[in-house]
C-alpha cells in the first residue's frame, strides 16, 4: 500500500522548525511519498532570497550553525530533486507582505497557493504542523 | 562486492539517505550499493528506507560506530 501523502504547513520561521521541515520534506519524497509543503507567516522570511540572516533560532539553532549542519533551503532542494516534492508559499503571506514571487529563493516553488486549495488537497493525506 | 560504493561517515541526519537514494539512481536495477555511515540512527533509517521504496536491505552490520549497509536496487 502506498503511503500516505504528507502535507506540511510551515508557519514558524524559527530555525528549528524550518529545518525540521526541511528534514521531513525531504526525507518523505525520498521514500516515495508525495510531499507538499505550505510556507506561511512568519516562515515566508526564511525563504527570502536577499535574507540577511535567514535562520534565527534558539539554543539548538546555535548548535546547528557551529555544527554546519546542512542548510534547510538546499534540503527543501534535494527533495524536489530526488523526490516528489512541492513547495506552495502562501498568497496571503505574499499579499501582505508585498512580495512578489521573485522574492523567494529561486527555483524552490510551484508557485503562490491559497490555504483553501491546500487543506482540500490535504484532506487525505497526513498532516503536520510546524 | 557491491557495483557502487557510498561513504556517508560524518553525514548527519538525514543526509546519508538523500545521498543513498541519490546514488541508486546510477545503480542498475538488481544492482547493489554499499553505504558506510555514522549516523546512529542509521540501522532503523536505512531499514525504513528500504521497505517504503521497495529495495531491499540485503546486509547491515556494524563495526563499532561505523554502519556497513547493502542495498539492492529493486524499484
Amino acid at each position: 500500500m502506498a503511503a500516505l501523502p504528507l502535507y506540511i504547513l510551515l508557519c514558524s520561521g524559527e530555525h528549528e522548525k524550518v529545518h525540521m521541515a526541511a528534514m521531513m520534506a525531504s526525507v518523505g519524497a525520498v521514500s516515495e511519498r508525495s510531499v507538499e509543503v505550505f510556507v506561511s507567516m512568519n516562515a515566508i522570511f526564511a525563504f527570502a532570497q536577499d535574507a540577511p540572516e535567514r535562520y534565527r533560532g534558539g539554543a539548538f539553532s546555535d548548535l546547528m550553525k557551529q555544527k554546519r549542519v546542512t542548510d534547510s533551503i538546499m534540503l527543501f532542494r534535494q527533495g524536489k530533486e530526488l523526490g516528489d516534492l512541492k513547495m506552495w508559499a502562501c498568497s496571503m503571506a505574499l499579499d501582505v507582505t508585498g512580495w512578489d514571487e521573485d522574492r523567494l529563493t529561486a527555483d524552490l516553488f510551484d508557485g503562490p497557493l491559497g490555504l483553501t486549495k491546500f487543506l482540500s488537497d490535504a484532506e487525505n493525506g497526513q498532516f503536520v504542523t510546524l | 562486492m557491491a557495483d557502487q560504493i557510498l561513504d556517508a561517515k560524518g553525514l548527519n541526519c538525514p543526509l546519508p539517505i538523500l545521498r543513498a537514494k541519490k546514488a541508486l539512481k546510477d545503480v542498475p536495477m538488481g544492482g547493489t550499493l554499499q553505504v558506510i555511515a555514522t549516523d546512529p540512527g542509521a540501522v532503523k533509517d536505512f531499514e525504513a528506507f528500504c521497505r517504503t521504496t521497495g529495495n531491499e536491505l540485503v546486509e547491515s552490520t556494524s563495526e563499532g560506530k561505523v554502519f556497513n549497509f547493502v542495498i539492492k536496487r529493486m524499484s
